[in-house]
């Protein structure tokens, strides 16, 4: 099973490249939970779902035992029935969970968040593929909210300002609990040296290049799914992606089986 | 210290504070009440951000951030600016048109207004001045 989670500037295509990743993997059979933990979340979008204002119902959650998390999921509900019954279903079969969104009141999101984290930590490793996104920014990818991730897809745009980004994020294989991968990914890459200019500036290995493609502003706009709006060059490469990170885990079978605690 | 505790530190005077806020409404919520003069929403022509411009006008009002202005930005077509026209009814729109300047600058890591001071984006977004003198009281 494949466990990726995708983090990077905010605009830097985060959303649009994990929603479409999401389907394409399910496309290749197997069972497939994208998990949306931005708290202005833009994955249903381009994993075609219409509605993303599904806030997690406050009762999910119970108040923990002294010393532990503040909440804890109800008695009786588990990772998987909690899977089961709140996370959407979305074009190709794709299972949407997202933990909260920015309209709820801090309550809520706090109660979101424990579930969410509890989820993730207590799911069955073997029975699901897991596509993350992630909010813009450094804040929730360093403090720990990618641990269920075997891989850690930096996206980055060619620009300075989505490359500051993108290197302080690659701090995070310093942290004990760092992703055992950690991969960039260069999205609207217009010319070659725009991938040259990523893997010097990075200088790690870039394991995707997107091109920069108008049907995909233009999905944007229409509230689609780049899958399910004049798909070409954006898709193609979103294809060869995920045949990129499925062999990276053929490599290393073990890996693949072990996932994340 | 936060955006927010900036903002409601600072004391009056005659200097102008322009301040870039994060995405989404977070900071706009923890805001102080009246802690600016005026408020500028920037949204593109797309349903989703549409949407978090409506909820940030919501709390700019509830929360008396000043006068709000609407900028329509990376408008390519008269529907796009015409979609955010009708999304936000009274309130003044200023419509930025997407401009390869701006793109071009951001790659190069650059100013947009010293790569191009005459691009099509900055002259628009020089709309603004008037708009915000006539709609601060200083
Ligand atoms: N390869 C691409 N080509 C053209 N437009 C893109 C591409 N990737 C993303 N975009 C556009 O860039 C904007 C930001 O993308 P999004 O996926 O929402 O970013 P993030 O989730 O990182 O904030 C959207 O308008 C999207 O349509
Ligand atoms: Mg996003």
């Amino acid at each position: 099973m494949i466990r990726i989670a995708f983090a990077g500037k905010g605009g830097a295509g985060k959303s649009s490249i994990s929603g479409s990743f999401a389907r394409l993997l399910s496309r290749r059979g197997g069972p497939v939970l994208a998990v949306d933990s931005d708290p202005l979340p833009g994955m249903a979008y381009s994993l075609g779902i219409a509605v993303d204002d599904h806030p997690t119902p406050d009762n999910v959650v119970v108040e923990g035992p002294e010393g532990g998390p503040k909440w804890v999921l109800r008695p009786g509900l588990d990772a998987a029935g909690f899977i089961d019954t709140y996370a959407s279903t979305g074009p190709d079969d794709v299972r949407y969970l997202q933990f909260g969104n920015t309209w709820g009141h801090f309550q809520t999101l706090q109660r979101g968040q424990h579930a969410w984290s509890q989820v993730v930590r207590e799911m069955d490793p073997a029975a699901w593929n897991v596509v993350g996104d992630l909010p813009g920014g450094t804040r929730q990818a360093m403090f720990g909210w990618a641990k269920y991730a075997d891989v850690l897809a930096v996206v980055t745009e060619p620009t300075p300002k989505s490359l500051h980004v993108a290197r302080r994020l690659l701090n995070i294989t310093k942290a004990e609990w760092a992703p055992s991968q950690v991969v960039v990914v260069a999205n609207r890459v217009d010319e070659d040296e725009d991938i040259e200019r990523i893997s010097n500036a990075l200088d790690r290995p870039v394991i995707g290049s997107v091109p920069n493609d108008p049907a995909v502003v233009e999905a944007d706009k229409l509230a689609l799914s780049p899958l399910d709006h004049r798909p070409g060059p954006f898709v193609e490469a979103i294809e060869q992606l995920v045949g990129v990170v499925e062999s990276t885990y053929d490599m290393d079978d073990q890996r693949a089986t072990k996932g994340k605690p | 210290m936060s955006a927010e505790q900036l903002l409601s530190s600072v004391p009056e005077s005659d200097t102008v504070i322009v301040a870039d806020l994060e995405a989404g409404i977070g900071t706009l919520t923890r805001l102080p009440e009246a802690s600016v003069d005026s408020t500028l929403v920037i949204v593109e022509p797309t349903p989703r951000s549409i949407d978090v411009g409506q909820r940030a006008v919501l709390v700019a009002t509830e929360r008396k951030q000043g006068h709000i202005t609407i900028v329509a930005n990376k408008v390519a077509t008269h529907e796009d600016e015409e979609r955010i026209r009708t999304a936000f009814g009274e309130h003044p729109v200023v419509t930025v048109p997407l401009d390869p300047v701006v793109v071009a600058a951001d790659r190069q890591g650059a100013s947009p207004v010293d790569v191009d001071p005459n691009a099509l984006a900055i002259s628009a977004i020089g709309g603004l001045v008037p708009v915000l003198i006539e709609t601060t009281d200083t």
